[in-house]
């Protein structure tokens, strides 16, 4: 056993664990400016999130299977070595081929660092019920804050930020975790013992991977409404977004309260479709209309997560290759929820969008504002849109300057506002089918949570 | 409290939650925020009583846009975002595959159905609209686009055309 104090330690796994987790989605809010900045569109850009989650689901039994072998205090350090190296190349990549590729090495290297982890916790804490929930809780908090926390990044520095930031923290939670690694390297000896593998708990972990495909399309729908359709800034977005993690923190509090992992599972599932059925019929494009789906989405993700989590890896050894299920699972979710909601997101913001368009302009054709005023008005509008094509356009600089005629002025002010109307509309209506898709996949994780005959701990 | 009766409690919440808050969404019109639908080009518009040369020129590109949207297959909306700019024009022209003298029979045809609309609102004496349904079945498509970008222009050339018989034209015009 080596020497490291066990408490900087579990504080140093649970980093790696929340840190890793976090990159699952932590560079979601930023994903508008990485379209913007490496000039690519809206599916090539989810692949930067697309690749790191499905190599996360492929890595991490086989990194598991390596913790055992080659002995965890090792994997895990080499493996923040390397999520921090590939971060580094992230930051600096010059385009989107190359950030898809570092993307890729980061999921190899966090699928080691987070299945080494849940080796070496039960030893560090004392207890395998302890070591899954600092687990468990580490995941659902990276996973719950990264949103909020890339999106500060990219606002008041840059999306590059975001992984050159990784760096020295993945660096510092590397550290405590050496001390294990060298007395392995010395010694030969492993932190636990080889025993035989169990089979994965099926329906725990399918129902993870349907809970976290649909949490994917809460993610990364809302800060697409949020951003790309409702304008807001990256940092505007991230504090809307908190509401997710703050809520995650209250289910947090409710989960102790019910024995039943069943139940929990259930109730949470239930909440997160709730509230993303509630964002496919926002009656407005308001901010303050997201809050009470996000507190159900918040609420449920952090019950249906830690109560599958546990179920998955109560009572089967050894912990790291059944904590590798969970995290193959969780990503696997991921992108299964990602591939399949964005062609259906992308095609119906395009139609949504010329719907708008269309709306709007027959506002303006129906108005009454002097015809010469008009063709004006639509020919600078049509600039406009064609210079932002594909995306939903910012339409006040083709109202500028406005008429100096007060009458005139009022009229081009209310169709300003009524051709706005629109397409706050076409922007939010274009989510709602997605949004719902999201819901029925949170549904449908209760089958195998239902099915299940031992969900409850 | 006992750990069964927590568990449905819990659950219990949950479904009520969660229907509460679509419930009041859809009873907020949230199955109803989405872009208002453009009118069908090929059907009518009402023609109101219009007040002055603006908005009967208004009126008067409205329905010439509609048809020649709908001689197109077309939503009047999008013709008139194409019809904006020659960029626009060329964009659409390639986007459906027609060359610009179809554009130009569509957007003639769409001058007439607006002087025959005109005309059937008591808009535009018949004394104007033969001479006009005679002018407008002969101009090149720039200008049959500047006629129906600027309407006004028609009324406005009568108007030059018939020059001291200005009073006339006020009583001919609405």
């Amino acid at each position: 056993m080596a020497d490291a104090a066990p408490r900087p330690r579990a504080a140093a796994l649970a980093l790696a664990v929340g840190l890793v987790l976090a990159d699952s989605s932590i560079v979601v809010l930023a994903l508008p400016d990485i379209y913007r900045d490496l000039e690519t569109s809206v599916a090539g850009v989810t692949w930067v999130l697309v690749s790191f989650n499905l190599v996360m689901a492929l890595a991490a039994v086989p990194a598991a299977l390596l913790a055992r072998r080659v002995g965890p205090g090792r994997t895990a350090a080499v493996g923040l070595a390397v999520f921090a190296g590939a971060g580094l190349a992230c930051g600096v990549a010059q385009d989107l081929s190359t950030l898809i590729l570092a993307r890729c090495v980061q999921g190899l290297g966090g699928a080691a660092a987070v299945t080494a982890a849940l080796e070496l916790l039960p030893a560090t804490v004392g207890s395998e019920r302890r070591a899954t929930e600092i687990w468990a809780a580490a995941g659902v908090t990276g996973a719950a804050l990264g949103p909020a926390a890339g999106g500060i990044l990219t606002e008041l520095v840059s999306w590059q930020s975001i992984f050159l930031i990784q760096v020295p923290v993945a660096l510092a939670a590397a550290v405590p975790i050496l001390a294990v690694a060298k007395h392995e390297a010395a010694t030969g000896i492993l932190q636990t013992e080889l025993r035989r593998t169990g089979r994965p708990h099926f329906l725990a972990n399918l129902a993870l991977a349907m809970v976290s495909a649909s949490i994917a399309a809460a993610l990364f729908l809302l800060v697409l409404l949020l951003i790309e359709g409702w304008r807001l800034t990256p940092i505007g977005a991230a504090l809307v977004v908190t509401v997710m993690p703050l809520a995650a923190v209250l289910g947090s509090r409710i989960g102790p309260l019910v024995p039943s992992a069943k139940a929990r599972a259930a109730a949470g599932a239930i909440f997160v479709s709730g509230g993303l059925a509630g964002l496919a019929y926002l009656p407005k494009a308001e901010v303050a209309l997201t809050v009470p789906p996000q507190v159900l989405i918040g609420i449920g993700l952090s019950l249906v997560l830690s109560a599958l989590t546990e179920t998955a890896l109560s009572g089967r050894a050894p912990q790291a290759i059944h904590g590798g299920w969970t995290i193959s699972a969780r990503h696997a979710g991921v992108v299964i929820g990602l591939l399949a909601l964005t062609p259906i997101f992308t095609a119906d913001i395009a139609e949504q969008r010329r719907d708008a368009i269309d709306a709007g302009t027959a506002v303006i054709l129906d108005s009454r504002v002097n015809p010469l005023a008009k063709i004006e008005l639509a020919q600078r509008l049509g600039d406009q849109l064609e210079g932002e094509e594909g995306k939903v356009p910012v339409i006040d600089p083709a109202f500028e300057p406005l008429p100096e005629d007060p009458e005139e002025r009022a009229e081009v002010v209310g169709l300003r506002e009524e051709l706005q109307d629109q397409l706050d509309r076409g922007a939010t209506h274009a989510f709602s089918p997605s949004f719902l898709l999201g819901a029925l996949l949170g549904l449908l994780a209760l089958l195998p949570i239902g099915l299940s005959r031992r969900v409850d701990l | 409290m006992n750990p069964a009766l927590r568990a449905q409690l819990l659950v219990g919440t949950a479904i009520v939650s969660a229907v509460a808050l679509v419930g009041i969404y859809l009873a907020a019109g949230g199955s109803s925020y989405e872009p208002a639908q453009v009118r069908d080009p090929c059907q009518q518009r009402p023609w109101s009583n219009p007040q002055g040369l603006g908005e009967l020129a208004n009126q008067f590109s409205s329905s010439a846009l509609d048809g020649a949207a709908c001689q197109l297959g077309v939503s009047r909306e999008e013709l008139a975002q194409a019809l904006a700019t020659p960029e626009g024009r060329e964009r659409f022209t390639e986007r459906y595959g027609i060359d610009e003298e179809e554009l130009a029979r569509a957007v003639r045809a769409g001058l007439l159905r607006a002087i025959e609309d005109a005309e059937e609102a008591g808009a535009l004496s018949p004394l104007i609209a033969g001479p006009l349904r005679s002018t407008v079945q002969q101009i090149p498509l720039d200008q049959a686009i500047d006629l129906i970008n600027n309407a006004r222009t028609i009324f406005g050339g009568v108007q030059g055309f018939l020059g001291p018989a200005e009073d006339f034209l006020e009583e001919l015009l609405p």
